[in-house]
């Protein structure tokens, strides 16, 4: 059990009347950089603040390193957390801010100024340490909140939405960093987030959360590979999903949506069918559909098809000859390329039917 | 971390208390004191008081007073508020400091200043003397024009507050785009300016309004026994004849007026 | 052109207006004779003098003062909690909790004196000093609380949460992080108090036990016997002391944000 840093267990975490995450079970192991990912209102803030000790759980039980946490009040729990908003203090310097919690552990002057430094200076902050919080940049804010943080050497860094505040170019380079980070640290993360190539450029593993349920975890890679669910699937970028239905007639696979129907050649014993758009090919193969669609995308083409089966999304390599808008073409779903999703829970939802 | 209800009632409670045991609970008493004769619950206290001419008088002179210094306000608040928002910034927050200024300065201060200026000898008099349009001194004190002058100056900075707050909100483009329409300066007031600053013109109207009604240093002061207004006759009431259950009853009709101002114009802003 | 003038104009006559009459004042109480009169009759300081020797209004400043001062500490002593409770926690009631704390500013303040004189300070034989001292900390309550409401409203409720999980109990939350982040508007609350405390009459009317009175009761009754310019060289002297709290407090603090 020593390598489990945070267990939840059967955790149900509620707002008055209504229940935000019902019955949650989650193990983060020691060590990893574990990512919470689902869309605007699934409950990962919840649950965060939960461990975090900022909000009671209506039932269920969290262990931080093999212990009942649960009714252990915040400031007890040795979790630090990065708030979306930084929630810096705005009346004190950069370095009071970090040195915030070291004086009130009352560690001797010496420790204090030394651990502040070497975590503005892990966080390449130390120019600005005499600075307020409102003459620092969003990226800067960001970064100081992250060393007030990790000077306190919590057994488990949490961090809401860490790169949501912040313009493009420096997201990517927070992420370089936040990775090296907790690679050199060693320290538990758990980040929030709810943009997909966030989580699989940085997690080791990814919790993908819908509603206030766990839908799926996995390693970036199997989630990307392999979703299991219709809305995993989804959330990873197949953008063509179907519903297959019984085909009494012949041996292959009817898929629908509820515009209208198409059989593939092969058999498939599942609920849904999925492709990315890249996994299309156009040009060729059995059905028929039109052109509705295109958008340049430097290295690719995007279509949009429209079959008997509703719209297709179909990416082609640039090198291909464009195809126009209103023209005929021919185009395969092939076997190799499909997910099989036994979904029998998620009702059939069509994007783009 | 909020969501703890007792903690929170904990840290209003004291507040609260305070102000429920110092304020309701003597309050509720006095007012239910106009509806008691001889120990007994009665209306007779108000169908007496009605009766009274001078009562009425005084009610009447009141809710006039109220209206009138509230009217007025609106009016030379709107000339103003309009010309100190049109300032540079540098001299707008000058102006806007003189104009709060007065509700800074003690009232029994502003109000004796009426005194050097509207007395028998004071300047007004003197000036109207000097210049031969009246052979004596003019009688201002204790009149009803001097008590709406003392509370005009009183609460008229009230309404110009709101009224600046109001039209600093007012959309940049607003004014010339209607000029450019063709509306003329009366069309762009009602058609632009009103409707968009009426919330404040409402809570200023509610402040000066309630205020007026309630003020007493300025009607003790300019105008004396001569004209009484619903505080000054509660005064009077109590210090003269003892007489609990008329002040109950004007404490009643001062506080419902109060109370109906506040509702009735929130009323009408939000309509 | 023609607009900016008639603009200067309209701003002008307000503010003589509004102003005037306290330049007035000041003039009167300058004056060398012994009846009020503008223009004075002649130029002097001996009226300001004299109201440093009349020995009731040094008392009533005394008393002044200490209802200013100990009331509003008191207010914001107990104020302060409410608007923090008000503004962050979800209470059952709160919206006639507000009212209620707010209900001294709505009520005309004579009504509140009388009242309290007659059915709590009279049975219950509080002195004069503690009746003025609890009616002057009602009536500043509700500025307390709504000008503190305003600065915590204005200030992220995350900070806290983030000083509780870097080791802070509730207490050392409040005082270390939400205190010094609202202190201007403590500051704020505690003029805007004092000053409407100062200045206050008709709570105190009915309160004010003979010996024991509060100064603008003092003057008031001073007025009532001799119109001699001294009461214009006081009213004088607290405008300065008035005006002086709150240009200070403007210029640091930008004050008039909070009236
Ligand atoms: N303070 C709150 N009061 C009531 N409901 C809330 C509150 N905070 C969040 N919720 C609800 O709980 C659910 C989960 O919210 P949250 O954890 O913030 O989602 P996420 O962080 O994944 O966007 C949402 O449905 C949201 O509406
Ligand atoms: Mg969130």
């Amino acid at each position: 059990m020593s390598n489990i840093a945070v267990s939840l267990q059967n955790l149900t975490l509620a707002y008055g009347d209504t229940i935000a995450v019902p019955s949650l079970n989650l193990d983060i192991i020691d060590g990893e950089l574990i990512a919470l990912l689902g869309p605007s209102g699934c409950g990962k803030t919840t649950t965060m603040r939960a461990i975090a000790g900022l909000m009671k759980p209506r039932s269920g039980t969290i262990l931080i390193d093999g212990k009942d946490v649960t009714k252990t009040p915040a400031n007890k729990r040795g979790v630090g957390l990065v708030f979306q908003s930084y929630a810096l203090f705005p009346h004190l310097t950069g370095f009071e801010n970090v040195a915030f919690g070291l004086r009130l552990k009352k560690r001797p002057n010496d420790e204090i100024v030394q651990r502040v430094e070497a975590g503005l200076e892990l966080v390449g902050l130390s120019h600005l340490a005499t600075r307020k919080p409102s003459e620092l940049s969003g990226g800067q804010q960001q970064r100081l909140s992250l060393a007030r943080s990790l000077v306190m050497e919590p057994k488990v860094l949490l961090l809401d939405e860490p790169l949501s505040n912040l313009d493009a170019r420096l997201r990517l380079d927070m992420r370089t960093e936040l990775q090296a980070l907790q690679r050199q640290t060693g320290i538990t993360m758990v980040f929030v987030t709810h943009d997909q190539s966030e989580a699989l450029a940085l997690a080791d593993r990814i919790v993908l959360m819908k509603n206030g349920h766990i839908e799926q975890i996995g390693s970036p890679e199997a989630l990307y590979d392999s979703p299991q669910t219709v809305f995993a699937a989804d959330f990873v970028g197949f953008e063509n999903i179907f519903s297959v239905g019984l085909n009494t007639q012949n041996e292959g696979t009817t898929i629908y949506n509820n515009t209208g129907e198409l059989t593939l050649p092969y058999q498939a014993n599942v609920s849904h069918l999925a492709w990315r758009p890249g996994g299309v090919v156009v040009g060729s193969g059995p059905h028929k559909g039109v052109v509705t669609g295109m958008a340049f995308a430097g290295d690719k083409r995007e279509y949009v098809i429209t079959t008997s089966a509703g719209k297709i999304k179909a990416d082609v390599d640039v090198s291909v000859p464009a195809i126009q808008i209103g023209e005929d073409v021919f185009f395969d779903l092939p076997e190799s390329s499909a997910r099989m999703l036994d979904d029998k829970a998620t009702q059939t939802q069509f994007k783009h039917g | 971390m909020f969501q703890n209800r007792t903690e929170g009632l904990a840290l209003v409670l004291p507040a609260a208390v305070f102000i429920a045991v110092l304020f309701l609970f003597p309050v509720g008493i006095l007012l239910s004191e106009g509806f008691k004769v001889g120990g007994e619950w009665s209306l007779a206290g108000y169908a007496d008081f009605v009766s009274k001419p001078l009562n009425r008088t005084v009610f009447f002179r009141t809710l006039k007073l109220g209206f009138l210094v509230a009217f007025v306000s609106a009016i030379i608040g709107y000339a103003t508020a309009f010309c100190i928002v049109n300032l540079e910034p540098a001299q707008r927050g000058r102006v806007f400091g003189l104009i709060i200024l007065p509700l800074m300065i003690s009232p029994v201060a502003r109000t004796y200043a009426w005194i050097v200026i509207l007395g028998r000898t004071g300047i007004v008099n003197k000036a109207i003397v000097g210049m031969g349009l009246s052979d004596s001194p003019i009688r201002f004190l204790f009149t009803e024009t001097a008590v709406f002058i003392g509370l005009l100056q009183l609460f008229m900075p009230l309404m110009i507050v709101s009224l600046i707050s109001a039209m600093e909100n007012l959309p940049k483009d607003a004014i010339p785009a209607a000029r450019v329409l063709g509306a003329s300066w009366l069309q762009v007031f009602t058609k632009v300016i009103l409707p968009l600053t009426r919330e404040g013109l409402v809570l200023g109207g509610t402040l000066v309004f309630t205020g007026a009604l309630t003020a007493y240093i300025t009607p003790a002061i300019l105008g004396g026994s001569k004209v009484l207004m619903l505080e000054t006759l509660l005064y009077q009431r109590v210090n003269v004849s003892n007489d609990y259950v008329s002040a109950g009853i004007i404490a009643t009709i001062l506080i419902v007026m109060c109370f109906g101002a506040n509702v009735v114009l929130r009323r009408v802003a939000k309509a | 052109m023609g607009q900016t003038w008639a603009s200067r104009l309209i701003i002008f006559t307000t503010l003589l207006f509004l102003v005037g009459p306290f330049i007035i004042i000041i003039f009167a109480g300058l004056s060398a004779g012994s009846s009020l009169a503008f223009p004075p009759d002649g130029l002097s300081l001996k009226w300001y003098l004299a109201v440093f020797e009349v020995e009731s209004f040094r008392q009533s400043f005394v008393l002044s003062m200490f209802l200013a001062v100990g009331g509003t500490l008191t207010a914001l002593v107990i104020g302060v909690p409410a608007a923090y409770a008000i503004c962050r926690y979800n209470i059952p009631g709160a919206e006639t909790i507000k009212i209620i704390v707010a209900a001294p500013i709505i009520v005309p303040g004579i009504i509140v004196g009388l009242a309290l004189l007659r059915y709590l300070v009279v049975p219950l034989e509080f002195t004069v000093t503690l009746a003025l001292f609890l009616a002057h900390t009602a009536l500043v309550l509700p500025y307390a609380v709504r000008v503190v409401s305003a600065s915590l409203q204005n200030l992220r409720t995350d900070i806290e949460e983030a000083a509780v999980l870097l080791g802070c109990n509730r207490l050392q939350a409040f005082t270390k992080v939400i205190l010094p982040n609202i202190r201007s508007g403590i500051l704020a609350a505690f003029i805007l108090g004092f000053v409407t405390s100062f200045n206050q009459v008709p709570v105190s009317l009915f309160l004010s036990g003979p010996g024991v009175r509060t100064l603008p009761i003092d003057m008031l009754a001073y007025m009532e016997i001799t119109y001699d310019p001294s009461v214009a060289a006081l009213s004088a002297l607290l405008a300065f002391l008035s005006i002086g709290i709150v240009f200070i407090a403007e210029k640091t603090l930008g004050f008039s944000r909070y009236v």
